[in-house]
């Protein structure tokens, strides 16, 4: 019943048209009182035309570089101003990322962690984006934009404790899956599983910029996803949201080809997640995902668009994958290892931007090993430290479940823990090993 | 007893197609059984509509959010008035997409704002049940105590009239499955007034579950409930009528019609209890247990269905508890048919519960009927 009040518009319409038969002459109309339509300023055409591409006729969406393979600006293309501070900043967490994914990907297949999801060959689309961003733009991640964070400040020890569950895992106090990171501190809202629930949620994020006075004109939010999740409906409905209750969004498609399986060529038939944008009447761009000069220069541009007119932007960047989805999954069982070898060869973002540096003397090849060294040691360490430090509190299981006062039903829990902690939590082995395991081992129940 | 139960939810369903007391009569039985000093009167929308606009005046971080909120005053003109006095900023009309707008509402919350996103329907809800549950609900815990989400959904739940299986549903038992949500289902103007607020100033996302079929029935109100600062605590069940011999248990729109059994059975020298949940997450056992205690027998009413819902919730806790000694009946349910709602307005009638079947099952509790 209540849907039916939306069809009224049809129902009017085909009144309208019988109206018009049962008329005994054809009444002439001028071509200006038909020269409009009354809901759209679309010019009439006496052409049967149908049209499949926005960016004319049998073209493709064009993509956007600013340095080839070799590291080299293209022709014509604007570099950005980057000073050798900024640029090695860029690739130093460019090249963090691989050394924490190697690490936290073989800790996954020792047991030690449940899970986790490596970011090979997406580097210079997470780096280079999170530099064009004000450290206090809102970003709502997907799950691979660890390095968004790692930019901010976030601390290996903090990546640890998450991945372990640690007592010292502010982020998520051991109740969520590794690579689940936030941190209100650094505006990083906390990854949430279902694939693009953080879409709209970004709109709202945005409308709530929109209408903070201290924030208003000066931060976005930031939200990222796969090529995969934009089939979720939650990325088109946010994409409407952002668009008609008009808020600074900044969408950030990480095209990487595959969702976990599926390459992007049966994710959608059209011209890829840019295509979507004008439908949304929503500013556009593609870009080079592998070259980190091009995600910053246009991320930052998005952004200043995004915040000067309030509205939405969608930057779609093209990159590739290289890892395995997750530590759920082995890739090579539907794509061959050479197309990941080759690519990794012929189209590595680090090695791409380590060229550009290199040719103005910023980096060098021994550098490179002591930075690497330097990182590893203190990834390491960070590894040793939560792999010995204790799970959160036995009472955090019943925290935050609701925020003020604890109901009925968290009391009621928390007593039958705390009966049962008092009658075997020393008595019996099996609870007592158990316990020790967390910080305060079940005292705070005692 | 399955059996029993089942054949019982249709018989008197059809005796109460011809001799349906009329809505006049019916609100008179109200007001009698809802005893008031004052002489105001105040219907369901007006109260939910005073809530909203009480909470908009009192904080500026409240804002309405739906399909057809604004211009169109709501589908059913719970929102109306509120775009002339709080402007396009606070009250959003959004294009047609639920995972959408509760999404927006959602993000919102999590960066302080204090959103009433209104479904059309709670049958549309479903059409951002993972946003909900999954983030709404979760978010808290999830984050370990970093993002609060302050929100409100609403809207009318339940089974309305003639309009099918899709609209005409329940969701009372699928929400007040999830730690993490509040799930309240109001019945009075009392109620929704003093709920809504309360819901509003929650800190925890809270699904407000109305019902169309109420909107337009008046409720007397005291001069307290037309406070500005008249809250409910949510979490809390009223006895709407003391009685000592058996206890009736119901929610939403199944108060009327539990009432109306109460005032038959009145008639009998039958004195039952009628207790108005309000809150289904946290559920008020301890009133229930307390009525049980007293009574010795206890009848759960309710419109959506029987399995796995609030009947049976509520007969669980009670038979795990130290109630169940005291029962002196087997604990029935009187639920919804098992079957999708059909729109045919005589098939309809016999898949919900009305007052004579409730009087009837309340009777079997005492062993005066089979």
């Amino acid at each position: 019943m209540i849907r039916a009040v939306r069809t009224s518009v049809p129902t009017t319409r085909r009144a309208f048209a019988s109206r018009r038969l049962l008329s005994s002459s054809v009444p002439r109309f001028s071509a200006d009182q038909h020269g409009h339509l009354p809901t759209t300023q679309s010019p009439i055409t006496p052409h049967l035309e149908f049209f499949n591409s926005v960016a004319g006729e049998g073209k493709t969406i064009p993509t956007y570089r600013v340095i080839d393979g070799a590291g080299n600006p293209l022709e014509g293309a604007r570099v950005p101003e980057l000073d050798e501070a900024l640029a090695r900043k860029m690739y130093e967490e460019m090249t963090k990322l691989p050394i924490l994914d190697n690490i936290l990907y073989n800790v996954q297949r020792q047991g030690k962690i449940a899970f986790y999801m490596t970011c090979y060959g997406e580097e210079a689309t997470i780096i280079g984006s999170a530099a064009a961003l004000a450290p206090d733009d809102e970003v709502l991640g997907q799950y691979r934009e660890m390095g968004v964070l790692l930019w901010r400040g976030f601390s290996y020890d903090s990546v640890m404790n998450q991945c372990f569950g640690t007592h010292e895992d502010i982020a998520t106090k051991g109740k969520q899956m590794p690579v689940h990171f936030g941190s209100r501190e650094l505006h990083f809202h906390t990854i949430s599983s279902p694939l693009a629930t953080q879409i709209p949620q970004a709109a709202g994020v945005g409308y709530a910029l929109k209408r903070d006075p201290l924030r208003r004109g000066k931060n976005c939010a930031v939200v990222y996803f796969g090529e995969g999740a934009a089939s979720e409906g939650d990325f088109h409905a946010g994409m409407l949201l952002a668009s008609t209750i008009p808020s600074p969004t900044l969408f950030i498609c990480r095209n990487n080809g595959f969702a976990i399986s599926t390459p992007a060529s049966e994710q959608y038939h059209g011209d890829g997640i840019a295509s979507r944008g004008p439908g949304y009447g929503v500013h556009t761009i593609r870009v080079d995902g592998n070259d980190i000069l091009a995600v910053y220069n246009a991320v930052r541009e998005a952004r200043r668009r995004c915040i000067e007119e309030g509205r939405a932007v969608l930057v779609e960047a093209m990159t590739y994958r290289v890892g395995h989805h997750s530590t759920s999954d082995d890739s090579f069982a539907y794509r061959p290892r050479q197309e990941v070898e080759n690519r990794k060869r012929l189209d590595n973002p680090l090695a791409r931007f380590r060229m550009f540096l290199e040719a103005r003397g910023w980096w060098s090849a021994e550098e490179e090993d002591a930075f690497k060294a330097r990182v590893k040691g203190e990834v390491m360490q960070a590894l040793k430290r939560a792999e010995e430090l204790p799970k959160p509190p036995v009472e955090e299981m019943f925290n935050d479940v609701y925020a003020g006062e604890e109901p009925w039903n968290i009391k009621e829990q928390k007593e039958e823990l705390k009966r049962l902690l008092k009658k075997y939590g020393s008595a019996y082995e099996p609870w007592r090993t158990e316990l020790r395991k967390h910080k305060g081992e079940g005292k705070e129940f005692v | 007893m399955a059996t029993r139960a089942a054949i019982s939810r249709i018989a008197p369903a059809l005796l109460h197609v011809r001799a349906a007391p009329s809505s006049v009569a019916r609100r008179a039985a109200l007001a009698r059984g809802y005893a008031s000093q004052s002489e105001h009167t105040m219907t369901v929308r007006e109260a939910l509509n005073s809530a909203l606009e009480e909470e908009m005046l009192r904080d500026e971080r409240v804002f309405v959010i739906g399909e057809e909120v604004a211009r169109y005053n709501g589908a059913y003109k719970v929102t109306k008035g509120l775009l002339d006095k709080f402007g396009e900023k606070r009250v959003v009309d959004t294009p047609i997409t639920e995972m959408g707008f509760a999404g927006l509402s959602i993000g919102a919350a999590f960066s302080g704002l204090r959103p009433v996103c209104e479904f059309m329907t709670f049958n549309f809800s479903m059409q951002a049940i993972d946003q909900i549950v999954n983030s709404a609900g979760k978010t808290l815990y999830m984050s370990g105590g970093t993002l609060t989400c302050p929100i409100v959904f609403r809207g009318p739940n339940g089974a309305a009239a003639g309009v099918a299986a899709q609209h005409s549903q329940d969701y009372s038992a699928w929400y007040g499955s999830i730690p993490g949500l509040k799930v309240v289902s109001p019945w009075s103007a009392e109620d929704c007034k003093g709920l809504l607020k309360a819901a509003i100033r929650d800190p925890n996302p809270v699904v407000f579950l109305e019902n169309e079929m109420m909107y337009g029935v008046s409720f007397p109100v005291s001069p307290e409930v037309l406070s500005d600062n008249f809250l409910l605590p949510i979490g809390k069940a009223k006895v709407e009528r003391e009685g000592s011999d058996v206890t009736i248990v119901a929610h939403s729109k199944m108060v009327t019609h539990s009432l109306e059994a109460a005032d038959e059975l009145a008639k009998e020298g039958i004195k039952a209890e009628v207790i108005n949940l309000r809150s289904i997450r946290p559920l008020d056992i301890e009133t229930i247990k307390k009525s049980v205690k007293k009574t010795n027998r206890l009848v759960t009413v309710e419109g959506g269905f029987p399995a796995f819902g609030v009947g049976s919730e509520i007969c669980a806790q009670i038979v795990e508890s130290e109630a169940f000694d005291y029962l002196d009946a087997p604990v029935e349910r009187v639920t919804g048919a098992d079957v999708p709602t059909p729109y045919a307005t005589n098939l309809e009638a016999l898949a919900f519960p009305d007052s004579p079947l409730i009087a009837k099952v309340a009777r079997r509790a005492l062993y005066r009927s089979n």
